[in-house]
């Protein structure tokens, strides 16, 4: 556990160029007109870039460190864990402290958006949270894959689907009804056992993956 | 323990490892001598687990290696070695916190024996510097078969006295499977127990460094001389210079006479001789 704790926070002090986008995009943001958006969406952009340097920059550098595989698969996930709380806790915070401040004008913040503040703020946070968790395991399965041809057979199935699905109505439904019940989901308890599963599943894909990575 | 069984490594149609059987029993300082291009990579890390071998097994301690063991408890170190670039006391505290079995106080001891500034970061050092950054941590990881892929190259030659003195003290302090790669071969010699020598996919040599010094030979004198004394033995190589032959044996050497001349070859010699090539023709 040590070890695995020990990966954790080097993957976190290793990711300052994240960190540094993402505060970047969050302080200079600007928005215009009636309708904004609100500064703290911008935080996701570091669940969105920290597994990039996870799996392509940190992996063979721990490896070569002497860490196990296997410890370096969960170093990530609580990485990952810790990211989430973080983006969901300062997001939050911009949300009941900053968009207010634009009085005379509508703030959209996603935690609205997509029905969590209807929950209370600790279960919209806490949503936020195990919505991210899943995005950042989502894109480390996937960009992991990336240098095996199944990676892109997925990224092409992907790609795909959306294209498929979006313009027939049908199964732009179908599509909708996945992303209502992921993303857009007023339903606490459902939502947070959904991410939580599908967190877990894309996580034992990830294992398999990890044990087809070559160096 | 290592053991190969029939191992075979196909990178498309070129075979890289051809059906290797090997078995490393006992814990030694193992030297793997081979040309440019003869598998010595490819065959660590296949022993690594960084890589799937097209067929056969490996399995280190009864366990078998692949890409899918999660934990291989293989320490292997190839050259040019990316690191976090972090002051090089920061990175040898944080090999020992994600390996449970480093030995901190060795790497350290190292450190300040190579006069490695701890606050220099890993990327503002010298080739050879990083990778004697790199050999420590894998030296110091302590899991119980060490890899190290040509681990002199960059070395200059007071470097590399003090890297076979660190080899052998590292494994008087935890005696263990060490494979070193290397092309400076007379070097090594002093430190080794056991050599193996690969060419061209396929082990050509398995056996103890003593075998080598009592058993290489070469044998000069006129070609009939040569070949009596020769007969009945193992001949790996032969050299002709006007009438005068020259043969080299693995065996149990013939006693000099007026008309032999048998001398000990050198490792270097032994090492030529046993992947039989020079200027590209086979001899």
């Amino acid at each position: 556990m040590k070890a695995i704790l020990a990966i954790a926070k080097r993957l976190i002090a290793s990711d300052k160029i994240s960190f540094i986008i993402t505060a970047l995009v969050v302080l200079c943001a600007t928005s215009s007109g009636d309708v904004v958006l609100s500064n703290g969406n911008y935080t996701w952009l570091l669940a969105v870039l920290s597994p990039f340097f996870f799996v392509f920059y940190d992996f063979k550098k721990f490896i070569h460190l002497g860490a196990s595989k296997r410890d370096y698969f969960f170093g990530c996930l609580i990485s990952y864990g810790i990211l989430a709380f973080c983006v969901s806790l300062v997001n939050t915070v911009i949300h009941l402290l900053v968009d207010p401040a634009y009085s005379a004008r509508t703030v959209i913040n996603l935690m609205d958006v997509c029905k969590w503040m209807e929950n209370g703020i600790i279960a919209a946070g806490l949503q936020q949270m195990f919505f991210l968790l899943l995005v950042m395991i989502f894109l480390h399965v996937l960009l992991s894959m990336q240098t095996h041809w199944y990676g892109w057979l997925t990224d092409a199935l992907l790609a795909a689907i959306i294209c498929i699905f979006t313009p027939i109505a049908p199964l732009r439904a179908v599509l909708a009804g996945f992303f209502q019940m992921i993303m857009v989901n007023g339903n606490a308890v459902l939502h947070i056992c959904i991410c939580l599963l599908l967190s877990a599943a894309l996580s034992l894909g990830g294992i398999v993956v990890l044990k087809r990575k070559t160096l | 323990m290592i053991e190969l069984k029939q191992v075979t490594k196909q990178y498309g149609q070129a075979a890289v490892l051809k059906n290797i059987t090997l078995s490393i029993d006992e814990p030694g300082i193992y030297c793997l001598l081979g040309r440019n291009g003869a598998g010595k990579t490819t065959l660590l890390k296949s022993i690594a687990g960084y890589q799937n071998i097209t067929d056969g097994t490996i399995k280190v301690d009864g366990k078998a290696i692949t890409t899918s063991t999660l934990d291989t408890g293989v320490s292997y170190i190839e050259n040019f070695a990316k690191h976090f670039n972090l002051p090089v006391q920061k990175l040898l505290r944080i090999a020992s916190e994600v390996n449970p079995s480093y030995d901190y106080d060795f790497a350290s001891e190292m450190m300040e024996r190579f006069e490695l500034d701890g606050k220099k970061k890993f990327n503002h050092l010298s080739l050879g510097m990083k990778t004697m950054v790199s050999t420590m941590i894998c030296l110091a990881s302590n899991k119980e078969v060490i890899l190290l892929d040509e681990p002199v190259l960059g070395f200059d030659a007071i470097m590399r006295v003090e890297f076979y003195d660190m080899l052998a003290e590292s494994f008087q302090k935890h005696p263990r499977i060490i494979i070193v790669s290397t092309h400076i071969i007379e070097e090594i010699a002093k430190t080794i127990q056991k050599l193996i020598i690969i060419d061209k996919g396929s082990v050509r040599f398995f056996d103890t460094l003593q075998s080598v010094e009592t058993k290489a030979f070469s044998i000069s004198g006129l070609q009939k001389d040569v070949e009596a004394a020769t007969q009945n033995l193992n001949i790996i190589g032969q050299d002709t210079v006007g009438g005068l032959v020259t043969s080299y044996i693995f065996d149990n050497p013939p006693k000099e006479t007026a008309f032999l001349e048998v001398h000990p070859l050198s490792l270097q010699d032994f090492f030529i001789q046993m992947v039989g090539y020079k200027g590209g023709i086979r001899r």
